[in-house]
This record gives C-alpha cells, structure tokens and sequence, in this order.
C-alpha cells in the first residue's frame, strides 16, 4: 500500500493568478462601468478571511490529515495513482463537495463555518477567497472517510479537492453573464453560482455544486437565474461588520448563545446547533422554507416559478 | 510554496488592492434618501409596512418608524444594513448618537448627528411603544 505520496498544493500555487485575477475583474468593470461592484473594506476583509484560512489550514490540517491517514491504514483498498483513478477521485470528490455543501446550508453546526464565504453583499472574485477560519471544528471530514475506505489516497483526495475549490475561483463574478447552453447544462458557472449566493427568497439553499452542477439537477436542488429576479447578495440577516475576527465566528457565538438560554430542553438546545439556520424553539425566527412562503403571500404570482416550484 | 514566498505574496496583494480600491473611489457612501432609506429597510424586512423614513443630515443613518416600531437604516460600505431599535441601548456621543445591539455580528452603530438631530431621534426612539429600549443619560 502506497503510504507517501505526494501532490502539488494547488490553492497556494494558484495565489499569484488569484491576485491577477481580482485585479483584471476591477479594471473591466471600471472601463467597462458594469460587470459587478468593489467596495475597498468588503474586499479586505475578504483577502484577510482568505488569508486566515490557509493559515487555518496550515495549523489546523494535521487533524484531518491525520484522521484521513488513519482511515488509509483501515481499508484494505488501494486504488492506486493512475490518471483514470484520479479522474475517479475527482468526479466523486465533487459528489462528497456536494453533500458537504448541502450539509453547510441545512446544518447550523457545519453553516456556522460556511457562513462567512456568504457574509459580503457584494459578489466578485475577493468574495471567492472569504473562506472559512473554523472548518476543523464543523467536523465535516468525515465526509471524505469513504473516498478513503474505497481506496483512494488521503493525498490524492485533498489534490482533486484542490483544485475543486481553485475551479470555484472563477465563478464568483458578475462580469461573466451565461457561458454556452452545453456548458450551462453540465459545469458549475458564474450564473449557477450567482443565484447560489443570492438572499432572494426563491434562491435560498439551491445549487450547491463544487463543478458540476449535475448533482444540483440530479437532488432536486437546482434553480435558474432568472433575469427578472437578479441575485441580492448577502444573508438573509446581513452582519455588520467588516471585523474579519467578528466575521469569523459570529454564528458560532449565536449557537453558545441560543442553546444556553435558560429554560430550554435538552432537545430544543441540541437543535439550535443541528436544525437548519433559522430554527427557533418557539417559531420566533424564519428559515427558508419560511421565508420562501411569506413571499409567495405576499407575491402569489410566483407560485409554481423557478425556485419555488421544489420538491 | 516557501512559506515566506507565499507570505509576502499575500501581504503585498492585499496592501495593493486595498490601496487600488481607495484611490480609485471605492471606500465612498453613497448617501440614503428618503426613498432608498425605504427600500434598504424592505431588503431587510420585506414584511413591514414603512410609515417613515427620516435620513439624518449626512445621509450615513435613517430612522424608520414602521408598524412594528422603530428600526434604523444605515450605510455600510456601498451597502446598507438595518436592524430594529426595539432592543437597542442609546448612548451619547460626542459626534451624536451610538446605538448598541446584542449582537456579536454588528455589536454597533455611531449615527453622526448635529445637536438638533440627536435631541429629535433620542426623543422619537425612546417614545417609540416598546419597553426594552434603553437610555443612558449623558454623563
């Protein structure tokens, strides 16, 4: 069984074209005067969260990595490096970055890490590097424990997950309206994820892909951005503040606070951290599903459109 | 990546966006009025009924009355965040009002607000028909 292997991080060699990147997407959209907005304190606190969350990754990766070597000492399953097994990894990677997405949205515990990559009104390629500081502590590696047990390499499974997360890079943008139909119909695109970090009621909690959007069409969860409807973006209660240490934990902080409330079950306290965002133990708070119906009372028109026409 | 390379990479980009943004007039508000002070309160709380909008003189900050009490809009970055006034500490301060929410996500907002203007919003918040609002005087 191979035990070291070893693969290029992609994330940090891809920081020069990040860079390069975010600066191309300002100038086209000064010269041009569309194609997005920059605000200067919303993209530092984005750059600053990125930058906290590699160096999350690099004090903080032991633990998964040495859980995930763990589990490669378990399985009696090798897969192998060949290009074929990696191309494997990779599409089954995207089915796990799915799920883990969906997780991130439906979970509090795991939403309280993803919150802050949804905590800019604003949406450009700074808003892609506002990343989480506390994805060790939602637990959500254990996701990767049957890409592992089925056999392929810790190191190859954080190589594709890599570049998962370098190809979301480009996504994040207004510059770039609908790419082709055939390309539209399979990849994950600026326009999928437009409405992914939309705050519109009949946006909430669709399109979770990594690259692939198959899976979103495939699970029930995809919607079309609709040109009447353009994404607002932000979160449903937008924070303020541009303090990256704020941004960082806030929902943690609300979980401590909700399920230390006096007066509560043992049951009500374990679901302020578990229930999806939004729950509350006396229906003081709105979720999605909520939000979603208020809408339709207030727009009944849009009764069975894009969005609101789930399953 | 050297971890000094990457370093370096990361605060020199950073500095230099940040620097790019602001000289290029991307760290401007842009002022509320009355009509978008309504409009950025219904992003917030599309299910309220807006009776009032009044914008302080700067147009940072606007006091909302609605049907369920008084909220206030504000101009953060190029956007605006609102937040209902029903539990929220009034302080003095010297450049006008300093609103406190328990809420570690916005903990506050300091409304800049001339003499006259701080007297009119204290008095309208704290007679608003809600018991939880809370007043310090001035020390």
């Amino acid at each position: 069984m191979s035990d070291t292997l070893n693969y290029p991080d992609v994330t940090q060699w891809a920081v020069p074209f990040f860079i390069a990147a975010i600066l191309a997407e300002f100038l086209w959209i000064a010269i041009k005067g569309r194609g997005g907005r920059y605000e200067t304190r919303d993209a530092v606190t984005s750059l600053i969260m990125g930058a906290g969350s590699v160096a999350s990754g690099l004090a903080l990766g032991v633990i998964a990595w040495g859980f995930f070597m763990i589990l490669w000492q378990i399985t009696p399953l090798d897969l192998g490096t060949s290009v074929w097994v990696i191309l494997l990894c990779f599409v089954l990677d995207d089915l796990r970055y799915y799920w883990v997405h969906r997780l991130g949205h439906r979970v509090r515990w795991v939403w309280a890490s993803h919150v802050n990559h949804h905590s800019s009104q604003h949406y450009n390629l700074t808003t892609a590097l506002r990343q989480t500081w506390t994805g060790t502590f939602s637990f959500i590696m254990i996701v990767r424990a049957p890409l592992i047990l089925l056999g392929f390499h810790p190191a190859m499974v954080l190589f594709v997950g890599g570049i998962n997360l370098v190809y979301q890079f480009w996504i994040h943008t207004e510059a770039i309206g609908k790419m082709p139909r055939w390309f539209e119909a399979v990849m994950n695109t600026p326009s999928h994820h437009r409405v992914h970090h939309g705050r519109n009621p009949r946006y909430l909690d669709c399109n979770y892909a990594g690259v692939f959007i198959i899976w979103d069409r495939l699970f029930g969860t995809f919607v079309p951005e609709q040109a009447h409807d353009r994404p607002d973006y932000g979160l449903v209660h937008n924070i303020g503040t541009f303090n990256p240490i704020r941004v960082a934990f806030h929902e943690w902080v609300s979980i401590f606070k909700d399920m230390t409330q006096p007066g509560l079950s043992l049951k009500q306290r374990f679901l302020y951290a578990v229930a999806p965002p939004g729950y509350s133990h006396d229906g003081s708070r709105d979720d999605s599903a909520t939000i979603r119906a208020k809408h339709l009372k207030r727009h009944p028109e849009d009764q069975g459109t894009a969005g609101f026409d789930r399953r | 990546m050297p971890l000094e390379i990457l370093v370096t990479m990361v605060v020199c980009g950073v500095v230099a966006i940040a620097i790019i943004l602001h000289m290029s007039g991307r760290s401007a508000v842009v002022p509320l009025t009355e009509d978008s002070a309504t409009r950025a309160w219904l992003r917030h709380s599309p299910d309220s009924a807006v009776q009032s909008a009044r914008p302080a003189a700067t147009g940072h900050a606007a006091l909302i009355t609605t049907e369920k009490g008084m909220g206030i809009v504000w101009c953060f970055g190029a956007d605006t965040i609102a937040r209902p006034l029903d539990t929220a500490k009034i302080e003095p301060h010297p450049k006008g009002l300093c609103l406190r929410f328990a809420d570690f996500s916005t903990p506050s907002v300091t409304v800049i607000l001339s003499s006259q203007e701080r007297a009119v919003w204290k008095d309208a918040i704290t007679a608003a028909p809600s018991p939880t609002v809370r007043s310090q005087k001035t020390g």
